[in-house]
């Protein structure tokens, strides 16, 4: 009886030490492999058969429908390599995404935002493609979204897309308050001009404002996108200025902070801008209670028009309330005599490594996976599902004979704003950038959703950003006017 | 129900005060049941985008279109809902039998380091899981090697320290004079267990089997991480594949919550005869 | 004869021992393999500078980070207020609402018993959608419309200091308590009626039978529902997450959005790690007296 006790205990013992044991070696050993299939010996690579797994979230509507074409028409363009493509959605995704990451074992590709591309050099995971794609694919690519998927001296992907963002507006609202909009789209507004010209946009009835001249999407932590769109037309297109210091502590930034305030105040923009959702501020453009919406993607044209379609066939499946609107692509305003830089958002195919070093035949197999999802047709119709232009040339080609129904307006409108793009900005080191990162998520974004919320003055702001950037990076790293 | 007076004579007191009672639940349901409501009505809304989504509260158009969506949208909408099922039911049954045996070992069995082995259980409970999914990961994906398979699924949630602490609980108010009476009949801790502590918790098990097929229907996180094929996703997990580009899927979102939610409420009618017996009555007489 | 006697006691406790560790065998193996290799990666890590390649002993740093850290301890701040006004008031509705339906008949009892359990089973997600349309800051929002009866001006719920943590403190009381009233109930129902009987031959009201019978009764189960309460609540985060993203000013920023902000946005999980178990340890210090002042247990 006595042995059984000590038996079952000293297995008791044992099972809670080897727990312990298998966390301690488990990180330093190798026991993970890379989740994908390790190429066969070098001879004859070529032709061995190799996976590659890609981690992709709804790009476009029908992105995810097309999965299975994918993958076959991938698999007939090279018979030995297989392309297992994984679903998952936009918010989830980078919680996936991150816990693989962290376990060393990540997909070969993942879809993500170029600004994402920092994070992951730190942690060394990402697999630099540079000595792997061939300049046909390299040549293939427009200059400055390529750019966005570099970090210092290497190629971490390969882009999708370069989408500006912008703002929407209803054309008969705007006509309506007498602004002039296709000479806006060519050649910009300052600030003034902008602010007078929303308040001629706001329709009262008594003391409740049925319209407003501009909303622009705060809710949460989509306030970044609102200021980051404005800071980048007043001087300041990155965190960093070309010397690498910290921009956000001149004064132009105090000047913003002011503008967003005098905006709310005028009563051309609601009061409660801090809690209006994208869902909202959608909605609140189709049933013509804002003049502007923010942020302006070019597909919203195409929901724009799909919503009228309904309205015509009165069949009840319109929005609720909604009204007849012609989307016109504006841009932001300028600040302060600066030039106006418009606000880029290059997402791609960013290719991942595991804790194993991949091997070169399977780096180049990932490479041709990459290039197959980032041009030609796949790249042709998604983007012109999204409304975006094509930035390959094969994707041009392939969309030659795709139609697309765009108001030619707003197509030249893009294309002028995307002359003005903000640079890619390679060359900032990781350090700093994740340092830039966590400021804004600690302090700026928690400060302007007060600063929203009007419980604090935009002074107030701006001194917590100073302080905050001078303990963070030195009075040496900020600028100083 | 001896708790209330029985107002055996006053038939009239005790219907007014029963009215009274019952109004007040009533008014507090409501309240709760406010955003469930909404979910349904908006399930018989059209599959269009969240932002395009009217929010009234009564439908201006039935349609069963969002339901039809949802099964059309993936060949594994099917699929997703007998995922969830064989996971949730394999990991009620286990907790059952393994929590029960457990929660009575540590109520009624004096061994040695029982509390302090019941302390170490309940503090693992208490950190947070964004920083043990990262091992838990590595363990189940890079060195079990057993991803988007069942075992993956079920296996970390075989036992759970929550159930072990609610049977103990509830084992603890089971009279000690029947185990001893047992004892002394010359009954083994395995026939104590089955012959007089299993059939005085009915109850208790039957709230386990919900809560824990319930919790387990509900969870996303972890099958997220660990199925990488549509077709071994659960059903919470295929939900969330409705958020599409910058809009979600709105009423088919809704549809597919609602079909989720119905497995729930066989379940509970199927168990709930359980709660409307105190099983553990007449066991201190006998 | 009483040295024998001892000796098959003694006999007899260590078959039970025996037995215990047979019965907790499979939930032990099922715990450390699952549940304390994590736990114990996770204390490890808490010491180092993680990174999946290789990571690098850096002592208390972390920890040392953790301390200094302002927002942690806002973070810690809001988390305990929302506790606090959260579980007691979630304990005590709960308990009202089981009280309350044990009069009715069976039917009646299992047809409220379903409504309450109801929401329950609605997905968390989904039901997120909802609250954000009630919350609605604008004029046609549903609550600012039910205020507006009283004629009061519309609120910014989620986005204004003031009112962003009582937000999510009324989405919290009105959420589904189901699972805790069906196990006030199911304990409820184990109350010998015979106790009852007693206490009225002695002209015991309703209130007395309450205090002296109910809940002392009830104190095992209190106390279930108290430490797992405290400790679910303390690790809330999707709530704050999908609504106000812990805004305005981190006003609403709980310990659990910090640390998935570290382990997933900066990628510091070392740093992670330590907030984890500095809140795991705060969770055992306040279970510790909870165990202490509800633990005695009651036999009968």
């Amino acid at each position: 009886m006595a042995r059984k006790f000590r038996v079952l205990a000293s297995v008791l013992a044992l099972s809670v030490s080897l727990s312990a044991l298998a966390a301690c070696s488990s990180k330093g050993g190798d026991a993970s492999s890379s989740p994908s299939g390790t190429a066969s010996p070098s001879a004859g690579a070529s032709e061995a058969k190799d996976t590659i797994t890609a981690l992709l979230p709804p790009v476009s509507a029908n992105y995810q429908n097309n999965f299975e074409q994918m993958a076959k028409d991938f698999n007939a363009l090279y018979p030995n390599l297989t392309l297992k493509i994984e679903p998952a959605s936009w918010e989830d995704m980078t919680q996936k995404l991150d816990t693989q990451v962290n376990a060393g074992s990540p997909p070969d590709i993942a879809f993500i935002g170029s600004d994402g591309i920092s994070k992951y050099v730190q942690q060394g995971m990402l697999m630099d493609i540079t000595d792997v794609a061939t300049p046909d694919m390299i040549n293939d690519f427009d200059k400055a979204p390529l750019e966005y998927m570099k970090k210092g001296d290497g190629l971490y992907g390969f882009p999708a897309y370069m989408e500006i963002h912008a703002l929407g507006g209803n054309k008969q609202f705007l006509e309506e308050a007498g602004i002039d909009w296709k000479n806006v789209q060519k050649n910009g507004w300052t600030y003034e001009e902008f602010r007078e010209a929303i308040k001629k946009g706001v329709v009262k009835e008594g003391d409740k404002t049925k319209r407003y001249g501009f909303v622009f999407a705060n809710a949460g932590v989509t306030s970044k996108d609102y200021l980051n769109i404005l800071i980048k037309n007043a001087g300041m297109p990155s965190a960093f200025t070309q010397d690498l210091k910290y921009a956000y502590t001149s004064k132009n930034y105090l000047e913003v902070l002011k503008a967003v305030r005098q905006l709310i105040d005028d009563g051309s923009m609601p009061k409660e801008l801090s809690s209006v959702d994208a869902g909202k501020r959608w909605n609140m453009f189709l049933t013509g209670q804002t003049m502007i919406t923010g942020k302006g993607l070019a597909t919203f044209e195409n929901s724009a028009n799909k919503n009228n379609e309904k309205l015509k066939a009165n069949d009840g499946s319109a929005v609720e309330g909604s009204i007849p609107v012609e989307y016109i692509v504006l841009p932001v305003p300028s600040f302060l005599g600066q030039p106006p830089v418009s606000s880029p958002a290059v997402d791609g195919y960013v290719t991942f490594r595991g804790k194993k070093e991949p091997t070169p035949e399977h780096k180049a197999n990932v490479v041709k996976a990459a290039y197959f999802l980032a041009s030609g047709k796949v790249a042709a119709t998604t983007n012109n599902e999204l409304f975006v232009a094509h930035i390959t040339k094969s994707g041009r080609e392939a969309a030659k004979s795709m139609t697309v129904n765009r108001n030619p307006d707003n197509v030249a409108a893009v294309e002028v704003l995307l002359s003005h793009a903000a640079p890619a900005r390679p060359d900032i080191p990781v350090e700093l950038g994740a340092k830039a990162i966590k400021l804004e998520d600690e302090v700026i974004i928690p400060k302007f959703q007060a600063l929203l919320a009007n419980e604090i003055t935009p002074e107030d702001m701006y001194e917590a950003v100073k302080n905050a950037a001078i303990k963070e990076f030195g009075q040496d790293g900020v600028v100083q006017d | 129900m001896a708790l209330y007076k029985q107002h055996s004579g006053n038939k009239l007191v005790k219907y007014v005060r029963n009215t009274a009672i019952a109004a007040a639940l009533l008014v507090f349901a409501v309240a709760t049941l406010f955003p469930i409501y909404f979910m349904i009505m908006s399930s018989f809304g059209d599959p269009v985008e969240a932002g395009a989504v009217s929010y009234s509260l009564w439908p201006k158009k039935i349609s069963f279109d969002s339901y039809r969506f949802f099964f059309d949208y993936s060949p594994h909408s099917f699929k997703w809902l007998l995922n969830s099922l064989i996971v949730a039911a394999s990991v009620m049954v286990t907790n059952v039998v393994f929590a029960s045996l457990a929660g009575y070992a540590f109520s009624k069995i004096r061994f040695k380091g029982r509390n302090v082995l019941f302390s170490v259980l309940l503090c693992a409970m208490m950190i947070p899981y964004q920083v043990t999914q990262v091992p838990l990961y590595i363990l189940v994906v890079n060195i079990f090697q057993i991803e988007n398979t069942y075992s993956a699924l079920i296996l970390p949630g075989l036992v759970t320290v929550y159930n072990i602490f609610l049977a103990k609980q509830f084992m603890g108010s089971i009279p000690t004079e029947i185990i001893e009476s047992a004892k002394v009949e010359g009954c083994n801790q395995l026939q104590i267990f089955t012959m007089v502590i299993l059939p005085l918790s009915k109850t208790v098990l039957a709230v386990m089997a919900i809560l824990t097929f319930m919790d387990n229907w509900n969870t996303f996180f972890w099958p997220f991480l660990v199925t990488n094929t549509m077709e071994m996703q659960t059903i919470q997990v295929g939900l969330k594949n409705f958020r599409f580009a910058n809009t979600t899927y709105f009423a088919p979102m809704m549809a597919g919550a609602t079909i989720s939610a119905l497995p729930m409420f066989v379940l509970f009618f199927s168990l709930q005869k359980y709660f409307l017996e105190g099983v553990t009555v007449g066991a201190v007489k006998g | 004869m009483a040295r024998l006697s001892k000796g098959i006691k003694k006999r007899k406790i260590h078959e039970d021992g025996a037995w215990a560790y047979a019965f907790i065998a499979v939930a032990l193996v099922v715990y450390a393999m699952f549940t304390a290799y994590p736990v114990v990666s996770a204390f490890l890590i808490s010491f180092e500078e993680y990174k999946p390649l290789g990571s690098t002993f850096v002592g208390f740093e972390n920890y040392a980070n953790t301390f200094g850290d302002a927002l942690f301890w806002k973070a810690i701040r809001n988390t305990i207020v929302y506790t606090a006004l959260t579980v007691p008031v979630a304990l005590a509705i709960s308990f009202a609402v089981a009280i309350l339906i044990l009069p009715f008949k069976k039917w009646l009892q299992t047809a409220f018993k379903a409504v309450y359990y109801l929401p329950a089973v609605a997905s968390g997600v989904a039901l997120s959608v909802v609250w954000l349309w009630i919350f609605d800051p604008l004029p046609s929002g549903i609550l600012n419309r039910m205020i507006d009866l009283f004629g009061i001006e519309n609120q910014n719920w989620l986005g204004s200091s003031a009112t962003s943590m009582f937000s999510l403190v009324l989405m919290s009381w009105l959420s589904s308590h189901g699972t805790s009233i069906i196990i006030y109930l199911a304990a409820l129902l184990g109350i010998d009626n015979s106790y009852y009987e007693a206490a009225e031959l002695d002209g015991a009201s309703f209130l007395q039978k309450l205090w002296h019978i109910v809940i002392p009764f009830l104190k095992p189960t209190t106390l279930f529902l108290l430490v797992t309460g405290v400790i679910g609540s303390f690790q809330v985060f999707q709530n704050a997450y999908l609504m106000t993203g812990g805004g305005p000013d981190n006003a609403t920023t709980m310990v659990g959005l910090l640390i998935f902000n570290n382990a997933f946005k900066y990628f510091e999980f070392g740093e992670a790690a330590a907030q984890s178990l500095i809140l795991a340890l705060i969770i055992a210090v306040i279970s510790y007296f909870q165990f202490k002042f509800l633990g005695n247990d009651v036999e009968y």
